[in-house]
C-alpha cells in the first residue's frame, strides 16, 4: 500500500518556490492509476518522491506502513520499478544487458536461471526478442523505450511508476503498451501509477484519474467523472469538446468549428 | 541478425586476452635484457652472472613497483571514471597528484625533516591518503553532488587545486632550511627511474585490498555506469557507493603516487584503450585489461628506453601519446 500524506516538495534550498504543496492520496491496488496536468504541474516530481528518488520538504510517503525514507535502498527496489521520463545513457549496451540489469535488486548482477528466465519473459512482453541483441543505439526511439519498459517488468516489482511510457511510441505500440499494462494488473496483479499526457488514453485504460495543478491535485476520481468539460478546464485551462462514443466520454481538442 | 552482433566481440575479447597476457611477460623479459645483455654489449663488456645478479636485485623491485603502481593506477582511474559519469577525467588529471607533494612538503615544514609524522613511511602514508580522503569527499560534497553537468567545475576544481597546493609547496620550500628543503625533494621528487620502493611493502597489501575492493564490487559499478538515477531505482545506495570508492580511490592514489611519482595520463590511455579494445560496459573485463595494459605500457616503455639509450623518460612519452589522446577523445565525443 502506498499513501502520500502532506507531502510538500521545492526545488530551492529553502523551498521558497514549491513544486508541490500538500498532496495526499492513496494509490489504488491493482488498478492503473492515470496522473494527468498541464506541463510543469509536478506530475514527474511526485512520482520522484513516491519513489524515494527526491527528498520530501515535508510530509511523507508510506510503503505498507513505512516512510519510504526508511526503507533500505535495495528493499524499495524490489517494491518499486520507476520509468523515467527521459532516459539518457552513457555507456553502449545491448537491449538484453539492459533488461538484465532489471534483475539487479533480486540477484545483485548474479543471474541465476529464474533470473534468466524473467528477462526473455520481459523481452518478449515487450516484443524484443528479435532485438535482443541489438545495442541501443542501434534502435528506433520507439524500440528504445520498449527496453527501457521491459527493464522494468524484469524488476518484477508489485508497484510499477511509469512516467509518460507512451513517449515516442506509434499509436499501434501505445494501445499495445496499454494493453500491456492492463495485463500487468489483471494477470500479474500489479499496481500501476502512470503519467499520460492523452487524456482518452487515460479514460479509456485507467481505472482512476488523478488530475494535477500547479502542485496540487485539484480532482480526482474515476473516469466517468473525471471527463466532463468542467473537471478538465480546471485541470487544463482547455475547452475540450466531450462526445459519447460507445458508451464512454470522448475528448476532442481540435478547434470546435 | 539477431545474434550477429554480439558473436564478434566475445572472439575479440579473447584475442585481446590472449595478446595482453603473451605482451606481459615479453615485456618483462625486454626490460631485464635491455638493462643486463644489451648494455654489456654496448660497453663491450661480457654479462657474468654475478653482475647479472646484480642487475637483477635493482631491476626485480623496479618490476614490481612499477606494476604495483599501475595496476592501482588503471583500477582507480576506471573506478573514477564510473564515479564521476566521465570517460575522460581520471584522479592524476584533476591534480590529485599534487595533494601528495603538499602534505609532504606541510609536513616537513611544520614538523621539520627528522619528525617520525615524515620519516615513519607508515604514518606518512597515513598522513597523505587522509588528505586525499578529506579532498575527494570535499570534492563530491560541493560538486559532485549538486551539479549535473560537474565535469567542467572538477577540472576546474583540479586546476584550483594544483595550483593551489604546487605553489604552495613551492613556497613553502623556499623558506624552509636548506637540510629539509632536500628532505622534501627526495621524498616527492619519484619517478620512474627514481622509485621510491622502500614502502613497496605498504604498496603491495594496498594494492591487494583496492583490488579485492574493486573486484568484488564490479557489478554494482555496471549498474552505477547507468548513472545516479538508474543506479538507485535499481537499488543502489548511490551516495553511500560513492564515498565508500572515493576512499578507495583516494587510499590507492596516494601510495601510487609516492612509490613512482605522478603518471598524468598512464590511467586515461589504460581505460580508454581498454574501452575501445574490449567493446564492453562491464568492470570485470576493463579492470583486468586495463591494469594488465598500463603494467604492460610502463615496462615495455622503460624497457624500450633504456634499450634506445632514450634521453627523455618514459613517463614523457606516455604524458604526450596520452594528451594527444585526450584530445582525440573530446574531439571525438564532442564533449567532456
Ligand atoms: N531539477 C529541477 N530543478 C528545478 N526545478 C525543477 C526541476 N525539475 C522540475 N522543476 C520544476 O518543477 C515543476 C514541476 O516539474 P515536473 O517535472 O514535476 O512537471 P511535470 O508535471 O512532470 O511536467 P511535464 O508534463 O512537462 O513532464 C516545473 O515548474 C519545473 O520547472
Ligand atoms: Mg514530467
Amino acid at each position: 500500500m502506498i499513501e502520500v500524506k502532506n507531502v510538500s516538495q521545492s526545488y530551492n534550498r529553502h523551498g521558497q518556490r514549491k513544486t508541490l504543496e500538500d498532496i495526499n492520496f492513496s494509490v489504488r491496488e491493482h488498478t492503473i492509476t492515470a496522473l494527468v496536468g498541464a506541463n510543469g504541474a509536478g506530475k514527474s516530481t511526485l512520482l520522484g518522491v513516491m519513489a524515494n528518488l527526491l527528498p520530501a520538504l515535508s510530509g511523507s510517503v508510506l510503503l505498507d506502513g513505512t516512510d519510504v525514507r526508511r526503507v533500505k535502498t535495495n528493499a524499495m527496489a524490489k517494491k518499486v520499478a520507476f520509468l523515467k521520463q527521459t532516459q539518457l545513457l552513457s555507456i553502449r549496451v545491448t537491449v538484453n544487458d539492459l533488461v538484465e540489469f532489471g534483475r539487479f535488486p533480486h540477484c545483485a548482477g548474479r543471474l541465476t536461471q529464474l533470473d534468466r528466465d524473467k528477462v526473455s519473459q520481459a523481452l518478449e512482453y515487450m516484443n524484443l526478442t528479435e532485438l535482443r541483441e541489438r545495442y541501443l543505439d542501434e534502435l528506433s526511439g520507439g524500440q528504445r523505450q520498449r527496453a527501457f519498459i521491459a527493464m522494468i517488468l524484469a524488476q518484477d516489482t508489485p508497484y510499477i511508476f511509469l512516467d509518460e511510457p507512451l513517449n515516442n511510441l506509434d499509436v499501434k505500440y501505445s494501445v499495445e503498451m496499454m494493453k500491456i499494462v492492463q495485463r500487468l494488473v489483471s494477470e500479474l496483479n500489479k499496481t500501476v501509477v502512470m503519467v499520460l499526457h492523452d487524456i482518452n488514453f487515460a479514460a479509456a485504460y485507467a481505472g482512476y484519474i488523478v488530475a494535477m495543478k500547479d502542485g496540487r491535485i485539484i480532482r480526482e476520481g474515476v473516469p466517468e467523472e473525471m471527463i466532463t468539460r468542467e473537471t478538465l478546464r480546471a485541470v487544463f485551462d482547455f475547452d475540450f469538446r466531450i462526445e459519447k462514443y460507445g458508451g464512454k466520454n470522448v475528448c476532442l481538442y481540435f478547434d470546435n468549428e | 541478425m539477431a545474434t550477429e552482433s554480439r558473436k564478434p566481440y566475445k572472439a575479440r575479447r579473447v584475442t585481446v586476452f590472449v595478446c595482453l597476457a603473451l605482451l606481459a611477460p615479453a615485456s618483462v623479459a625486454l626490460y631485464i635484457y635491455s638493462r643486463t645483455y644489451a648494455k654489456a654489449w654496448r660497453i663491450g663488456a661480457r654479462m657474468t652472472p654475478a653482475a647479472f645478479e646484480s642487475i637483477m636485485g635493482r631491476a626485480v623491485p623496479a618490476l614490481i613497483g612499477m606494476s604495483v603502481a599501475a595496476v592501482l593506477i588503471a583500477i582507480i582511474s576506471l573506478l573514477f571514471q564510473t564515479m564521476t559519469q566521465s570517460r575522460i577525467l581520471t584522479p592524476s588529471m584533476i591534480g590529485f597528484d599534487s595533494i601528495f607533494v603538499g602534505t609532504q612538503t606541510l609536513l616537513v615544514f611544520a614538523f621539520g625533516a627528522g619528525s617520525r609524522l615524515f620519516t615513519d613511511p607508515y604514518i606518512n602514508y597515513l598522513l597523505s591518503a587522509g588528505a586525499m580522503v578529506a579532498i575527494s569527499v570535499l570534492m563530491y560534497g560541493f560538486i559532485l553532488r549538486r551539479n549535473k553537468n560537474n565535469i567542467i567545475f572538477l577540472l576546474m576544481f583540479g586546476l584550483v587545486l594544483s595550483g593551489i597546493l604546487g605553489n604552495g609547496a613551492r613556497y613553502l620550500q623556499v623558506i624552509m632550511d636548506t637540510n629539509d628543503f632536500y628532505q622534501v625533494q627526495a621524498a616527492t621528487n619519484v619517478t620512474v627511474n627514481n622509485m621510491n620502493t622502500s614502502i613497496i611493502f605498504l604498496a603491495l597489501p594496498i594494492m591487494l585490498v583496492v583490488i579485492i575492493a574493486a573486484m568484488s564490487r564490479h557489478r554494482t559499478y555496471d549498474v552505477m555506469s547507468l548513472g545516479p538515477d538508474q543506479a538507485r531505482g535499481l537499488g543502489v545506495a548511490y551516495e553511500r557507493e560513492v564515498n565508500f570508492n572515493l576512499v578507495i580511490i583516494a587510499v590507492g592514489m596516494s601510495v601510487a603516487t609516492a612509490l613512482i611519482g605522478s603518471l598524468t595520463f598512464l590511467g586515461l590511455l589504460a581505460v580508454n584503450i581498454s574501452r575501445e579494445l574490449l567493446k564492453t560496459h562491464k568492470h570485470l573485463p576493463l579492470f583486468i585489461a586495463s591494469a594488465l595494459l598500463a603494467a604492460l605500457t610502463l615496462i615495455l616503455g622503460q624497457g624500450a628506453v633504456e634499450l634506445l639509450q632514450g634521453a627523455v623518460p618514459v613517463t614523457a612519452i606516455i604524458n604526450l601519446v596520452g594528451c594527444s589522446y585526450m584530445f582525440y577523445l573530446i574531439l571525438r565525443e564532442n564533449r567532456l
